[in-house]
Parts: C-alpha cells; sequence; structure tokens
C-alpha cells in the first residue's frame, strides 16, 4: 500500500488532467478515450488523497474542488454557447448540453465515488450526483428555462396551426424540466405547465370565439372534439403525463363551457334539419361536462348506444337528445325546476328499459310515449305553480 | 468462453488473474468501471490494473469473489483468511468497495 502522501496540489493536478480530458471528450475533440488504467489511476488518487491521516485527509477539499470543476466548466463553456443561440436552435444546444452533463457526472462521480462511501455519508452531505445536477439547475436552468419555456411554447402553437415541429426535441426539452426537478414535479409544473396551460386557454379562447361565429353546433363540437383528440395525442408524444387531465379540463373549458349557452342556443336553429331528417349524417355531439348556472345538466359522454343530454339552460326550456337516434326528443316551453327534469330522467330510463325489455317497443313509440309525459308533467307543473 | 465474459485483473508485480466478469462484478469499483459509458479501447477491454495491490492478496481477492457468489447462491461454506494477510485484505477490500 501507499506509503508516501500525495499533496493536495500535486493529486489534484492528477486530477485536473482527467478532468480535462473527459471535457475534451465531451466536446467532440479528437481524444482517446479513457482506458481502464487511467480509471483506475485518477480513482485511486481520490482513494488515497481520502485515506491519508489527517492533516493530509483532503476529503473536504476534494468535495469543494469537485463542485468548482462543473461550475469552472458550466460557466467557461456551456452557458456561452447557449447565450448565443435562440428558439430551435437555443433548444437543441441545451438538449445537448444537459445529456454532456449527465455523462460528465456520472464519470466524475466515478472517480470520486470514495468520497461517496464515507465522506459524504458521515456527513449526510448531498452525494455526488446531486451536487452534480444542482450545479446544473442553479447555474443553467436558472438562466434559461424562461426562454426555454417560451421557445416550447412557440413551437406547441405552431404544430397547432398545422406546422411540423421537431416532437422528439420538445420531449427531450421537457424531460430536463421533470429531471431537474430531481424527483419533484414542481419545475416541470411551476415553469412550464402553468404557462403552457395560460397560453392553451388564450389560445382555444379565440379560436372559439370566431367559430362560434361561423359554423353550426354540430359542426363547432366536431372541431370541439377533434381539439381535445389532439391535445391528448400531444401529451402521449411529448408532454409528460401528468398534464393530460388539467389539458382537457383547460381545453373543454375553453371550448365548451364558456359557450355553452350559446351552443344551446344554436342548439335550436341546429335542431330542426336533425328533427325533420334522422338519417342526418352528423351525430348529435353530446358535451362531456358542463356546469353553468340555472340548469341541470345530464350528460352521457361516451356512451354509444344512448345518451340522455337535458339542458335547461334557458329558464323556460328542456331539451332531450337521443343521440343514438339522432333525434331531439322534446322541447318544451315552461319554467323548469329540478322536479321536472327528474320526472324526464326518470321517463327516459324507463322508457330504455322497456326498450331492451319489449322487442316491439319501437322509436315511435318512445317518442309518443315521451312526449305525452313531458307534456303531461308541464301540465302538472303549470297546475301546481297556478295554485 | 467468449471474450466478453471474463476480466484481467493486474497486480502490482504484474501478475495477471483471469476471472469472470460475473466474479468481478461483486467489487462495486470494478463493477463501476465495467459499466462506465463510453468505455475503453477495445483493446484494453476487459483488464484492471492494480498497482497497489500485491498479487497474493490479489488472488486472495479472486478466491473470495468466487466464494461470495456460492454463498449467494446457497452453498454456505467458511471462507478461511490466514491472520497476515488480514490487514493488506481488508485495506484492499475497502480499496475495492467489497
Amino acid at each position: 500500500m501507499e506509503n508516501k502522501t500525495i499533496g493536495l496540489d500535486k493529486g489534484w493536478d492528477y486530477m485536473q488532467k482527467g478532468i480535462t480530458k473527459l471535457k475534451r471528450i465531451l466536446e467532440g475533440l479528437p481524444e482517446p478515450p479513457f482506458t481502464s488504467e487511467e480509471y483506475m489511476m485518477l480513482y485511486t488518487t481520490i482513494y488515497n488523497m481520502c485515506t491519508q491521516k489527517p492533516p493530509h485527509d483532503y476529503s473536504q477539499q476534494l468535495y469543494d474542488k469537485y463542485r468548482e470543476a462543473f461550475e469552472e466548466y458550466i460557466t467557461s463553456t456551456v452557458l456561452p454557447s447557449l447565450r448565443e443561440k435562440h428558439d430551435e436552435f437555443m433548444l437543441r444546444e441545451l438538449v445537448k448540453r444537459w445529456a454532456n452533463h449527465k455523462v460528465m457526472v456520472r464519470w466524475l462521480s466515478r472517480f470520486f465515488h470514495y468520497l461517496d462511501r464515507y465522506f459524504i455519508a458521515r456527513r449526510s452531505l448531498p452525494t455526488l450526483n446531486e451536487v452534480g445536477l444542482t450545479c446544473f439547475r442553479d447555474l443553467v436552468y436558472q438562466e434559461v428555462h424562461a426562454k426555454v419555456k417560451d421557445a416550447v411554447i412557440t413551437l406547441i402553437d405552431k404544430e397547432r396551426e398545422g406546422e411540423q415541429i421537431d416532437r422528439a426535441l420538445l420531449k427531450n426539452v421537457l424531460d430536463i424540466f421533470v429531471e431537474i426537478g430531481m424527483g419533484q414535479m414542481d419545475r416541470y409544473e411551476d415553469d412550464f405547465e402553468a404557462d403552457m396551460l395560460q397560453d392553451t386557454g388564450a389560445y382555444y379562447s379565440r379560436k372559439a370565439s370566431s367559430w362560434i361565429e361561423e359554423d353550426s353546433c354540430p359542426d363547432y363540437m366536431l372541431k370541439s372534439e377533434e381539439c381535445l383528440k389532439k391535445e391528448r395525442d400531444r401529451v402521449s408524444h411529448y408532454l409528460h403525463s401528468s398534464s393530460e387531465t388539467k389539458l382537457s379540463e383547460k381545453v373543454q373549458n375553453e371550448l365548451l363551457v364558456a359557450y355553452a349557452n350559446r351552443l344551446l342556443e344554436k342548439e335550436h336553429s341546429g335542431c330542426r334539419p336533425l328533427l325533420r331528417n334522422d338519417k342526418e349524417q352528423k351525430p348529435g355531439r353530446m358535451i362531456g361536462t358542463a356546469k353553468v348556472d340555472n340548469g341541470l345538466y345530464v350528460w352521457n359522454k361516451d356512451s354509444t348506444e344512448g345518451g340522455l343530454a337535458l339542458s335547461t339552460s334557458k329558464e323556460d326550456m328542456i331539451m332531450l337528445w337521443y343521440r343514438r337516434w339522432r333525434i331531439f326528443l322534446g322541447c318544451t316551453g315552461f319554467i323548469v325546476k329540478y322536479l321536472e327534469a327528474w320526472i324526464l330522467l326518470l321517463t327516459y330510463s324507463s322508457s330504455i328499459l322497456l326498450l331492451r325489455v319489449l322487442p316491439w317497443f319501437n322509436r315511435q313509440k318512445m317518442l309518443l310515449v315521451t312526449r305525452s309525459i313531458l307534456l303531461l308533467s308541464s301540465l302538472y307543473s303549470k297546475i301546481i305553480a297556478g295554485c | 468462453m467468449k471474450k466478453e465474459d471474463i476480466v484481467k485483473l493486474i497486480s502490482a508485480e504484474g501478475m495477471e488473474f483471469v476471472i469472470d466478469k460475473e466474479a468481478a462484478m461483486v467489487s462495486q469499483t470494478i463493477r463501476n468501471m465495467l459499466t462506465s459509458p463510453g468505455g475503453f479501447a477495445e483493446a484494453e477491454h476487459g483488464e484492471v490494473t492494480f498497482p497497489e495491490i500485491s498479487a497474493v492478496i490479489l488472488e486472495k481477492i479472486c478466491q473470495y469473489f468466487y466464494w461470495s457468489l456460492q454463498y449467494s447462491r446457497g452453498k454456505e461454506t467458511e471462507f478461511h483468511i490466514e491472520p497476515e494477510l488480514t490487514l493488506e485484505l481488508m485495506m484492499a477490500a475497502n480499496y475495492l468497495h467489497t
């Protein structure tokens, strides 16, 4: 075993050579890769410097120098290269630098591994891995994350307009946000997701305000469904999966809930053709969820066989959509209270039940029954209200 | 045996010990080295030099690797260590993180 002690300067000199070689490899310069001998020598140097008797136990200094090595590399090389680029080029550079950084952390923490085992464990300091990532986070991420977020959102909006973008690049960039949180999603959520959701909301709000003027109700609904589908697709390709619910909710909010009243007004214009022409191609779309004041909404979004949509947005109308038959079952002109809505629900469900049970109970009969009950209940409520 | 399955451990005196990679991986240090990405020049693949460990110790260590594998497979035998080797063996074990 080693008998003479290694001085800090001499030992660090040797390490510095190794670090410089690593940097050259990362920069892509022609440099032969590390041999196992070099690796062992570097590891051994650290080992020796840490196992020497004090005052030659240089563990603390080595720990500090480890961190300094990263800081020096970042400030001299990484940051300048990022500052001079913009938009998509900056994103690419960032992804490259992050990958490089991870490699550097891995190699250096292997060399300095002996520190991890004893010095760090004894004093409960952040591990070498954490130190490396923290350096990147504090020096690089802090500076660029706002610009990165803007660039990403710009690209997402471009894709919404139909342009092709590099999805793999976006996925890599967003992975950085996730990884830099070091186990927490807070960086992703605070530094990216919040603004992305806001921008999404603004985007769809703009779109909705123009669509609602131009399109008929079924068209608008179709477009909304498509937007929802595209956004989900976006999540699966590059956004983090945790964004899915928030994004869907936002989109639905902007496209559907905000305009629910107007849509239902439009229903009236959209429903006549549907009433007359049962072979209408476009199905009566069901809104997923809608919370609008003054009404009981019962939506059955994804049922393919039948769904009840009961909407009472205007004070004196009930409209029933029966999706499968694409007909508009009834429209009454009286003030609706919850009681009536429940009666209608019951009516509907019992007729569905009858449909199942009695094969001869077909469409016409159902229409007849429902309409008559509607009429009866309206009369009834008028009587009640009248008293 | 395929080339990829063996490693060569070289002691301070230059004596070479050829063992299975699986055995060598018992040492964390060796494992880290062998699993480092962006690895090593092809020619030197699988060779590790220990300029500070003597041949006798290294031999004992190799025996330990194999014993350790056997022990973990259920065969519980004893591993005998000569007292005079103990100190150096322990230091080497610390170095190799075994």
